[in-house]
């Protein structure tokens, strides 16, 4: 039971975290309209989880051989580029003050943008999610023999991970708005990065980019595959035993998009009214 | 924006295409190693391979529910549902060991493939 719910754990972490992050993001912002973009994004994305965890059973010859492989490398990607978009979108908002906000927030929505949060939601969820639903079907289909607390303990996992998508919803609407910005911004940049240097990974396994050996191990403190290393892996990216393309990938995506992010604080400072003496 | 959207998606597209060009080009002469997943456990310990070469693991599951063989370097999961077989290309590796598991039975299901 116990190893069941930290897979299922593990899997759902991500996802909860994000939609937890994009929620309380809405609700500061004032967009609570925009939750039904997120709730069907999710939705949707359950639905893609459980098509696609029925459907590759149909699947067969090189269809099963290499269509999830492609499937999962290209949602991998879309939500580094959907994240960082919407890291930058933070970082707009979090320089306005409120009525300027408010203002912006008033043109995603008459632009129709805010289905972008809905697309985050998706990826959030079908990244893993296909995974976590063959993972229990899987063991529903053997409960006979593994008896069903495994199934128990599988179902467990996605609800507290769940739960823990909503203790971040509400903490994130306890925090002040630019706490709220700064912090977030930097952990969906974390994420991005490394989401990003797992899609190299991804690359690398099916042949595309090299292969390395891991440059360093650091197994024998936290295996990422243990429910903490579980948790920083889907946080900030942490690897046990990381290879070079791997980091590079990293380090990269936080030097480049960092700098985009928070390096153009003073061009865009708004000029202090200077009292005129005329 | 949604010109740009647009355009991003076509190039994802293409790369996609153009990988599984690349993906799907080769292997045809590499050679095969099988492995068996039955009762949560895969059929042997060791998958002895030659070092710097390419090769396909025929993974088949023979048990009722899916299994997921998950390598971490070089990293390779890949779902292997119940009753199917499924050809998991491997990269040239350098000599060494590189365990593997069955993600889902991640206590029984596990073996190492040694490159010579």
């Amino acid at each position: 039971m116990g190893a069941t719910f930290v897979v299922t754990l593990r899997e759902a972490f991500e996802a909860a975290l994000i939609l937890g992050i994009v929620y309380s993001y809405l609700e500061k912002v004032g967009a609570r309209d925009g939750f039904r973009y997120v709730t069907r994004g999710g939705l949707l994305g359950l639905l893609a989880s459980v098509g696609m965890g029925v459907g590759v059973g149909y699947l067969s010859g090189p269809l099963l051989d290499l269509g999830p492989d492609l499937v999962t490398v290209t949602v991998i990607f879309a939500a580094v580029a959907l994240l960082t978009w919407h890291a930058w979108w933070m970082q707009q908002h979090a320089r306005l003050i409120k009525g300027q906000m408010q203002h912006r927030i008033d043109e995603a929505r008459a632009g129709n943008r805010l289905w972008v949060v809905g697309l985050i939601a998706f990826t959030a969820v079908f990244r893993e999610g296909a995974e976590t639903v063959l993972f229990l079907w899987g063991i529903v289909a053997q409960a006979g023999g593994g008896g069903w607390g495994s199934v128990v303990g599988g179902v467990a996992g996605v609800a507290c991970a769940a739960v823990i998508g909503w203790i971040i919803f509400r903490g994130g609407q306890s925090l002040s708005l630019p706490v709220f910005f700064s912090v977030t911004t930097v952990f969906i940049m974390l994420l991005a990065a490394g989401l990003f240097s797992s899609g190299v990974a991804r690359l690398g396994g099916m042949g595309i980019l090299p292969v390395s050996e891991p440059l360093w191990s650091t197994s024998w403190l936290l295996s990422d595959k243990s429910l903490v290393g579980g948790f920083l892996s889907g946080l900030v990216g942490y690897r046990s035993e990381p290879t070079l393309p791997e980091v590079i990938a990293y380090v990269g995506y936080v030097v480049v998009v960092g700098c985009l992010l928070f390096a153009r604080r003073t061009p865009t400072r708004v000029p202090l009214a200077s009292p005129t003496r005329s | 924006m949604k010109r740009v959207a647009t355009r991003s998606c076509l190039t994802l597209v293409a790369a996609l295409a153009l990988m599984a060009g690349l993906v799907g080009s080769a292997g045809a002469a590499d050679p095969e190693h099988k492995l068996v997943i039955e009762k949560n456990r895969f059929d042997t310990d060791v998958i002895k391979v030659k070092a710097g070469a390419p090769f396909v693991l025929v993974i088949t599951n023979k048990d009722k529910g899916p299994e997921e063989f998950d390598m971490p370097n070089p990293r390779i999961e890949k779902v292997i549902p119940a009753g199917k077989t499924v050809r998991v290309k491997i990269p040239a590796l350098k000599a060494g060991k590189y365990p593997f598991v069955g993600e889902y039975h991640a206590e029984t299901a596990k073996a190492t493939i040694v490159a010579e």
